[in-house]
């Protein structure tokens, strides 16, 4: 039964506020993937402090129990978190997922520390539980959920979530473009499928749906190597390797307007139709839930 | 009677604030947020919204009523949250298509197409 997928966050970088973002939204990374009994929010950039309202319009009578796994912790991935509600609740059980080590604890209380905000993170009501994920997999609820490293300036984490027979992987903050198997070949013919290693592809193999990190045009990436941020062809690309199913491109440039959104949709979904294969693309859009388990 | 002397305190901020409005401020008129058929058994219509929820559907408990055999009895559910639509999937045979994507869920934007069976709807945020 029931595994939806809500997009509260999908602005990469930075918030962007402001009537040429209004559609596909201007807050940063924040997604929540909910069965009928389990929550897990991934990232806590600023739509988190929406996501935080919106549970406590209809808290179940023992509290909320949520799951929280982080990417990593640059800021667009972790600055909603002072703003979210249900942290100052004594009532809500936050569990945070981590490395064996878990640093995402500590990262997610440092911006706390005094010069920064007024609030200490040992203030907060909520009773905050410290998780590690074993041989890089974990169960949270009824998920069970994968996490995977990706080539990202400090590192940043994938992760696959799989409930009855359905898979979703959340990859952003990724920079596929430096890991093809023939670096140069975009640059040669555009066209061409961009191959990745069989590694890269493995966690989104089938996936049902793939929320992924698109950031740049292959206009714009040239200026942007080493960022760590992929080209929307390149997703596509991996997407089509990958076999997945539906396409959602995210971690919107902050210099993008909705329409600028679109003509990516357009591109990428054109590409996937000229290699052939019967992928569904579209942008993330804050305010937008899809159902995962039907067809 | 009242013979308070004037004093700053919380109750006095929003009078405060009036007697500072620049000379000609008004508050703006207010306008619905709409849906217009375009396509569908009862199109071209024009529908505005005013209720915080309601039904589209078939059947005789809808609101907004359609009679298409495409469409459910009970089809979608628009709910008004913090003066924002959102338009919800209520377990539909043929689902909710926003500007081509079926989704479960949506907060609705100017300019949005709704497809839900062989009835088209266009969104127009109010103010
Ligand atoms: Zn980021
Ligand atoms: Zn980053």
């Amino acid at each position: 039964m029931g595994f939806f997928v809500r997009f509260w966050g999908v602005r990469g970088s930075i918030p962007t506020p402001g009537p040429r973002t209004r559609r596909y939204g201007g807050n940063t990374s924040c997604y929540e993937l909910r069965s009928d009994t389990t929550v897990l929010i991934f990232d806590a950039g600023t739509g988190l402090r929406e996501l935080g309202i919106s549970l406590l319009r209809n808290p179940p009578r023992a509290g909320l129990e949520l799951h929280l796994f982080l990417s990593h912790p640059h800021w667009d991935h972790i600055q909603g978190f002072p703003f979210f509600g249900p942290a100052y609740l004594p009532t809500t059980t936050i569990h945070v997922y981590g490395s064996e080590k878990n640093e995402n604890y500590q990262l997610l209380s440092g911006q706390m520390s005094n010069a920064y905000f007024p609030v200490a993170f040992k203030d907060l009501s909520a009773r905050i539980v410290p998780r590690a994920f074993k041989n890089d997999v974990v169960q949270a609820g009824d998920f069970v959920v994968r996490r995977f490293d990706q080539k990202h300036p400090g590192g940043s984490a994938g992760f696959r979530v799989e409930h009855e027979g359905r898979a979703v992987v959340y990859a952003t903050d990724s920079e596929l473009d430096q890991l093809l198997t023939d670096p140069e070949g975009p640059s040669r013919n555009p066209r061409t499928l961009r191959r990745l290693p069989a590694a890269v592809v493995a966690p989104m193999k089938n996936a049902d749906l793939l929320i992924a990190d698109a950031q740049y045009t292959d206009e714009e990436y040239p200026k942007r190597i080493g960022w760590g941020h992929a080209r929307s062809n390149t997703v596509v690309d991996l997407a089509i390797q990958a076999g997945v199913r539906q396409l959602a491109l995210t971690h919107h440039d902050p210099m993008h307007s909705d329409r600028d959104v679109d003509a990516m949709v357009l591109t990428a979904s054109e590409r996937a139709r000229s290699i052939g294969a019967e992928l569904e693309v579209f942008g993330a859009r804050e305010g937008v839930t899809l159902r995962v388990d039907r067809e | 009677m009242s013979t308070r002397t004037p004093t700053i305190d919380e109750d006095d901020v929003p009078q405060t604030m009036m007697n500072r409005l620049p000379a000609g401020f008004k508050p703006r008129p207010r306008r619905a947020h709409q849906l217009e058929q375009t396509a569908g058994p009862g199109s071209p219509s024009r529908h505005e919204l005013s209720a915080d929820m309601l039904v589209i559907g078939r059947g005789s408990a809808a609101d907004l009523r359609i009679e298409s055999d495409d469409v459910s009895r009970t089809h979608a559910q628009l709910q008004r949250v913090d003066d924002e639509y959102t338009i919800e999937d209520l377990d539909s045979r043929n689902g909710v298509f926003l500007n081509g994507l079926r989704v479960h869920a949506a907060v609705l934007r100017d300019g949005d197409q709704l497809q839900l069976g062989d009835v088209v709807f266009t969104y127009t945020e109010g103010t």
